[in-house]
């Protein structure tokens, strides 16, 4: 046993871009390799996006921030979203024109699995599917979404069953954490949440990172899947949109004024925190949907 | 201590060996007139012998013996060897207060906290505190980094280590050391040298590599700290045996203390928290279970207190129970904001 030599590793940490320099700038240069990021987020705020964007451009040259690499995405509810893969990976072209010879889509694997159970088994297949990887384009990135549906229906409330599901938890992640480090591999993970009930006093309300509380759609939400989940990410994004009326910020707009505030054209306002990260600091940034991808925005 | 490095004559440890005394304690409580006898040499020699080697005895400061029991030591000399040791700093005053001047040498500290308090943080200030030069006060040794999650980010640890540098060099400078030998040549690439990284995926890797480091350590005289980040994540899958996780758990307990006690280093152990049903509700605590509370000689744990981070010395049996807070910033773990004080670095 040889202890690694640090100096190694310099400059930084191997990161995959986004694409988009903003939300780069945000996160340190993009998701780290060797360990495992959550994307936490209520429905429709734009993980799977997110996700699908990362494949794309994990195959770009490590010049332009990418791995020069393929991604394995393993999806768990609803079917794969190949027609927006389709729109996202021709926007994607059109950007970088000299980089892709073939279609951008060959070199993302789509897997289909349906319970806790299931994923843990497939492990040592992903292991030789990663060994097995022709040189020019490995794997380096795997894309779990989400891993909360794998776990939120098919286990009791009991203690046995909830003992299980928390080894179950620690066992996944302690897989995909060595097969990040054995193969330099980024994983992302995708999170859902679940309302705060009442006051914030009981195992929810537990202050988990950096933001007080997580609010979206202007309510207070929380990640699923529990501390134990929480104990098995290197790091936790969150992604919120809240509705604000167009011109409320800056005081182009009085809202009182208006008579209550129904007719008042509104907004959907979408954020990225940085919840917890070894190597990032409080942060946050904007960001918008648009065909082309998701985008980082700097007001 | 063996009579060979003892500076007395060559005929007089000739006759010493002869006469089957090869280690001071086999001879130090004898009176100088029996030892006289046995060799053959006038009273006065052989008092003279005893003198040199009691005195030899306390500069060594090794558990000799008092010729009672081998490897016994006396409350007094254990003081005088906890005075040789200065502690580990965590740069953070108010950290450092409620520790009793900062961690341990000799002890094992165990930290736990929510994920995202600051564990791997305040690992990787320890990891690069232990290297501050002895001129600045410090322990000026090496570090050991077990990392169990991958939570361990080189650039961050650069970070930190240029601030450090940073902040000795300011203190060098107000205090106006201009030695020659005082001048700080540290460079955060030595600093991230100094760390021995090691990774591993599994818990027989993490067995294997706590057995392994006793002749690790035993080549690398210079580390003074172990950490271990955490100590816990491996061992939270399913045991299907749980008495077979106890057993595993106090052997690596008993390993790293012994670890600590024998090479006089410094074994922190970062923990996880997880809920546990008290009186009716549940209520966070340290992860692996009561009979691991027992394995460690300190406990902090570090929590929220509304929108600031504070650490609680929750079981020490030197250390009285207190809070104190602190705050990660850019430049590692560092005092409260709200507390503007300035870093003491000596």
């Amino acid at each position: 046993m040889t202890p690694e030599n640090l100096l190694h590793r310099l400059p930084s940490t191997q990161k995959c871009t986004f694409g988009c320099p903003v939300l780069d700038r945000c996160l340190g240069g993009g998701i780290p390799c060797n360990s495992i990021t959550e994307l936490v987020a209520e429905s429709g705020c734009g993980k799977t996006q997110l996700c699908l964007q990362l494949a794309l451009s994990a195959q770009l040259p490590p010049s332009l921030g990418g791995l020069s690499a393929s991604s394995l995405y393993i999806h768990t509810e609803f079917s794969f979203p190949s027609r927006r893969l389709h729109q996202l990976s021709h926007a994607f072209i059109t950007s970088h024109p000299r980089i892709f010879n073939n279609d951008p889509c060959d070199r993302i694997f789509v897997h289909a699995v349906y319970s806790a159970d299931q994923l843990f088994d497939i492990m040592p297949k992903i292991e030789s599917f990663l060994e097995n990887m022709n040189a020019q384009l490995p794997v380096k990135l795997i894309v779990i979404d989400s891993i909360a549906a794998l776990f939120r229906s098919e286990f009791e409330n009991t203690p046995i069953e909830l003992k299980r599901r928390s080894s179950l938890f620690f066992k996944i992640s302690g897989k995909l954490k060595s097969l990040a480090k054995r193969f330099g591999l980024a994983v992302v993970v995708t999170n859902q949440v679940v309302d705060l009930m009442g006051h914030s006093e009981g195992m929810n309300g537990l202050k988990v990172g950096n933001l007080g509380s997580l609010v979206s759609s202007g309510r207070r939400v929380c990640p699923a899947l529990g501390l134990a989940w929480a104990n098995c990410v290197n790091s936790r994004l969150f992604l919120s949109r809240n509705e604000e009326v167009v011109g409320e910020e800056n005081g182009s707009v009085d809202v009182s004024a208006c008579g209550g505030g129904d007719f008042l054209p509104r907004q959907t306002r979408r954020r990225l925190h940085v919840v917890f990260a070894p190597h990032l600091p409080d942060s946050s940034c904007e960001f918008v949907i648009r065909r082309e991808g998701v985008f980082g925005v700097e007001r | 201590m063996e009579v060979g490095r003892l500076p007395i004559s060559a005929s007089q440890r000739s006759k010493l060996i002869a006469a089957g005394y090869t280690t001071l304690s086999s001879f130090s409580s004898l009176s100088p007139s029996h030892l006289a006898r046995d060799l053959k040499i006038s009273d006065n020699e052989a008092a003279e012998i005893m003198r040199v080697a009691s005195h030899s005895h306390r500069l060594d400061g090794s558990a000799g013996g008092c010729g009672t029991v081998n490897g016994a030591q006396t409350a007094w000399d254990m003081l005088h060897e906890e005075e040789m040791f200065p502690r580990i700093t965590t740069s953070c005053e108010d950290l450092d207060n409620i520790l009793g001047g900062g961690i341990n040498c000799k002890e094992v500290t165990e930290i736990g906290g929510v994920p995202g308090i600051g564990k791997t943080q305040l690992g990787i200030q320890l990891a690069i505190n232990v290297q501050i030069p002895v001129d600045y006060g410090g322990l000026g040794g090496k570090a050991i980094y077990i990392d169990t999650e991958g939570s361990f980010m080189v650039e961050r640890a650069l970070q930190i280590a240029e601030a450090c540098i940073e902040d000795m060099s300011e203190c060098g400078g107000l205090l106006r050391k201009d030695s020659q030998a005082c001048q700080l040549k540290m460079h955060p690439n030595n600093i991230l040298e100094n760390i021995f990284y090691f990774r591993v995926c599994s818990y027989t890797e993490q067995i294997a590599l706590i057995n392994y480091l006793d002749k690790f350590i035993s080549e690398h005289k210079d580390v003074k700290i172990v950490i271990v980040d955490s100590v816990t994540f491996h061992f939270r899958q399913d045991f299907d045996d749980m008495a077979l996780r106890t057993r595993l758990l106090s052997g690596m307990a008993l390993k790293l203390m012994k670890l600590a006690k024998d090479f006089s280093l410094a074994v922190v152990l970062l923990n996880q928290v997880t809920t546990k049903y008290i009186d009716g509700s549940f209520q966070l605590t340290l992860a692996l279970g009561d009979s691991w509370s027992h394995s460690c000689t300190n406990r902090v744990i570090l929590y929220w207190n509304g929108n600031e981070r504070y650490a609680y010395i929750d079981k020490s049996p030197s250390l009285r129970s207190a809070s104190a807070p602190y705050s990660v910033t850019s430049k590692g773990i560092r005092n409260s904001a709200s507390n503007c004080k300035r870093i003491k670095m000596m």
